[in-house]
């Protein structure tokens, strides 16, 4: 049960988030409302999540080059839509090509990785962020046909944004919707989530998992016992952006459209900062983690705008939001550090 | 030792590329003179306009404005591009304007960038040329363009603060919800147009909403500002009910409140940028044929039958082209109508009504002028005519 504890970051945000909670009760959004929304957006962001943590428990660090993941899946989409595939053949299509995609991107960002450990966020940031203008040019540039994905104007190249109405928009959201009232629970949705979590879970306990989990410890030891630490290493980069693949796309059906170009330029932070406030350290994160950071990270946004948007100037709403959120983040950060230290002392 | 002879052999490539680009220039220049003067010939009539604009990835509609003036008039308009970084080099900028009245068949340049201190250029031709007509639209001090350049057009983007909440009565709404953040908020344009709406909706009695979303120029990005909008549309429009006009003052913003407007069936008087080739193609999946591209009548009618089917006839509405490149391709025809008719820059050009009635015949769009102050006849403010879906 020790993985479980829920440490003071999380004990802070979850106080946070029941003053939220209490406030709202003053200006008239219902509570009910509220947790459907904020069951959707749990999971929308969820996968995204989620597929930080292979790469950190093989210690190449948090991912900060998650676009380069997040592009993978958005191709896989733009394969399906220009195929106008509609439904869950569109769905299983996308995440079928862009994980393959994902699979050939992470083996060359493993190859970046491999050669520059221990600057893995840092590499990782720049990789994330060079990879988008390369892109910008593969998608004004790839030969797509459906005039619903290209420019109104130039009518070459894709959009920037491509809606997925008629395609695949929501097809988790809308699986399997209990009505408990008022309360909507998408079951296929969270279902979807929990079956991807099981699954990063059990990998984890699998050999190579576990043998994984010893190189982020102690690389050197790991390394005289014979084990190819790059060849661990490639793997858990490919299956971050397998995950990531897919999490744009889950992220993607639920949003109800396909961002293009700049869109994955700064997704790597919010999902960083959830697995954070959930309680990850730069070497061991765990499923529960990055359940819980999503959940707690995401109802702050869902609750604060509003909340500060009714109680305080409205200008002022959304840098309080910041400063919460970041000072948690650093929080988290400075708690981490001074426990390290106290064991070593 | 290879160092050297890389770095030798590189400067010879340079030197090379640099030399050979130029001879073919001056070969193309040359014939592109030489059939100009022949077709002038033939027509009997020998002009030019030289269209001044930024390159394609800096501003793609002025760029594609000029282009498609030069498939219109290829014989008349000469468009040219001013260098990528213009920031810091102006100077570069300003030759390559000043190059266009070395040619004498020259008779008007016409500069569409959205930057300042090109000024000087204009000076020179008014010294080397004073037969030139200039027209701008540039962000100088409105002052000196006035002093400097023959007649100069911008956008009235602080008077929309007016129009739009007008405009939103008209069609029917009771609350006028303002969507903006912080950074944006500080740029002076967007504030002041907000204060003016706030003002406007006070007179005629709408009830003023400021919703301040997720910020995305820190941090999250424009996915949790977007993410915001789909969550508090719903909820605000529970609250205020669907006679509601929303307002973004950020053009991603628009693609969540179009699409949530056709299910809300709220009402969208205005976009931030109001142009039908902004949010409308995404939202409403259009699929634009080959040969419409650029047909603005086309993709308006297309906007509209999807409307209708949304059963949101009259409840969205926005400008018929984008107002960027609306004006460069009205200023072209404006030089061409001048030289070819002969006129003067006086009282018979320079005023309000002639222009909205040239922009209606040369265009298809009526346009609202306005001069900048009393005092000044030769600097124009314009709104365009709206368009109901």
């Amino acid at each position: 049960m020790k993985r479980l504890r829920v440490e003071a970051p999380q004990l802070i945000v979850i106080f946070y988030l029941i003053i939220l909670a209490v406030s709202l009760k003053f200006i008239g959004i219902s509570y009910i409302d509220m947790i459907n929304e904020s069951l959707i957006k749990w999971v929308m962001n969820g996968v995204l999540v989620l597929s930080l943590i292979p790469m950190i428990n093989v210690g190449a660090g948090r991912n900060f080059g998650l676009p380069i993941g997040i592009t993978a899946g958005l191709i896989g989409m733009c394969i399906a839509l220009e195929f106008r595939l509609e439904g869950w053949l569109g769905f299983g299509v996308s995440i079928l090509a862009g994980s393959l995609i994902a699979v050939v991107f992470g083996y060359v960002y493993s190859l970046i990785l491999n050669r520059l450990k221990g600057n893995e966020e840092i590499v990782g940031t720049f990789a994330g962020f060079s990879f988008i203008p390369i892109m910008n040019i593969f998608w004004t540039l790839a030969p797509f046909k459906n005039r619903q994905m290209l420019y109104p104007v130039g009518g070459q190249g894709l959009r920037p944004k491509i809606n997925l109405d008629g395609y695949f928009a929501g097809i988790l959201d809308n699986l399997l919707k209990v009505d408990i009232g008022r309360l909507v629970i998408p079951v296929g949705l969270i279902f979807f989530f929990i079956v991807l979590s099981i699954l990063v879970y059990l990998f984890q306990k699998t050999r190579m998992g576990i043998a994984m989990s010893y190189i982020a410890e102690n690389e050197s030891f790991v390394k005289l016992s014979g084990i190819d630490i790059n060849r661990y290493r490639t793997i858990a980069i490919m299956f971050s952006n397998v995950l990531a693949a897919i999490g744009i796309i889950v992220y993607s059906q639920s949003y109800g459209f396909v961002h293009l170009y700049d869109g994955p330029f700064m997704m790597a932070f919010p999902a960083v900062s959830a697995i954070l406030i959930g309680g990850a350290s730069r070497s061991k994160a765990t499923v529960f983690n990055a359940m819980l950071g999503t959940y707690l990270y995401q109802t702050t946004f869902l609750l604060s705008v509003p909340v500060a948007n009714a109680f305080l100037i409205p200008e002022m709403s959304e840098i309080i939001r910041m400063i919460v959120t970041n000072g948690i983040i650093l929080y988290a950060f400075l708690y981490e550090g001074v426990k390290r230290r106290n064991e070593k002392v | 030792m290879m160092k050297k002879i890389t770095a030798f052999l590189l400067s010879l490539v340079m030197i090379f590329s640099l030399v050979a680009c130029q001879n073919a220039d001056t070969d193309k220049e040359a014939s592109q003179d030489t059939s100009g003067d022949n077709v002038a010939t033939e027509e009997g009539s020998n002009f030019k306009i030289g269209i001044v604009t930024p390159t394609l990835s800096v501003s793609e509609d002025e760029f594609r404005a000029g282009a498609e003036m030069v498939e219109k008039y290829p014989d008349i308009v000469k468009h040219i591009t001013l260098p990528e970084n213009f920031n810091t080099e102006l100077e570069t900028g300003i030759s390559q304007i000043l190059s266009l009245a070395d040619d004498p068949d020259m008779k008007a340049i016409i500069v569409c960038s959205g930057q300042s201190g090109l000024l000087p250029a204009f000076e020179q031709i008014r010294e080397k040329r004073p037969d030139i007509i200039t027209i701008a639209t540039m962000l100088d001090e409105p002052e000196l363009m006035a002093e400097y350049v023959d007649i100069s057009f911008a956008t009235d983007w602080v008077r929309r603060g007016e129009t739009i909440p007008k405009k939103a009565q008209e069609m029917g709404a009771k609350t006028f919800i303002h969507y903006s953040f912080p950074t944006h908020l500080a740029k002076e344009a967007v504030a002041q147009r907000k204060e003016m709406m706030e003002k406007t909706c006070k007179e005629i009695g709408l009830e003023f909403v400021e919703i301040i979303t997720p910020d995305p120029q820190t941090g999250d990005g424009p996915a949790a500002m977007q993410q915001f909008l789909r969550e508090d549309i719903p909820r605000q429009i529970a609250k205020y009910g669907p006679d509601t006009n929303i307002f973004g003052s950020n053009c991603p913003m628009y693609d969540v409140i179009i699409d949530e407007a056709l299910k809300l069936k709220y009402i969208v008087a205005e976009q931030c940028c109001p142009t039908p080739t902004q949010a409308y193609p995404t939202v409403m999946n259009l699929e634009i044929d080959a040969e419409d591209l650029g047909n603005y009548d086309k993709i308006n009618q297309l906007i509209a039958e999807k409307a209708k089917e949304a059963g949101m006839t009259g409840r969205l509405s926005g400008w018929a082209m984008p107002s960027s490149i609306y004006v460069p391709k009205f200023e072209i025809e404006l030089a061409k109508y001048i030289i070819e008719n002969n006129l003067e820059l006086n009282e018979d050009i320079l005023n309000v009504d002639f222009l909205g009635d040239f922009s209606e015949e040369a265009m298809g769009i009526r346009a609202d002028f306005r001069p900048l102050d009393e005092n000044t006849n030769n600097y124009y403010l314009l709104v365009l005519e709206s368009i109901y879906y």
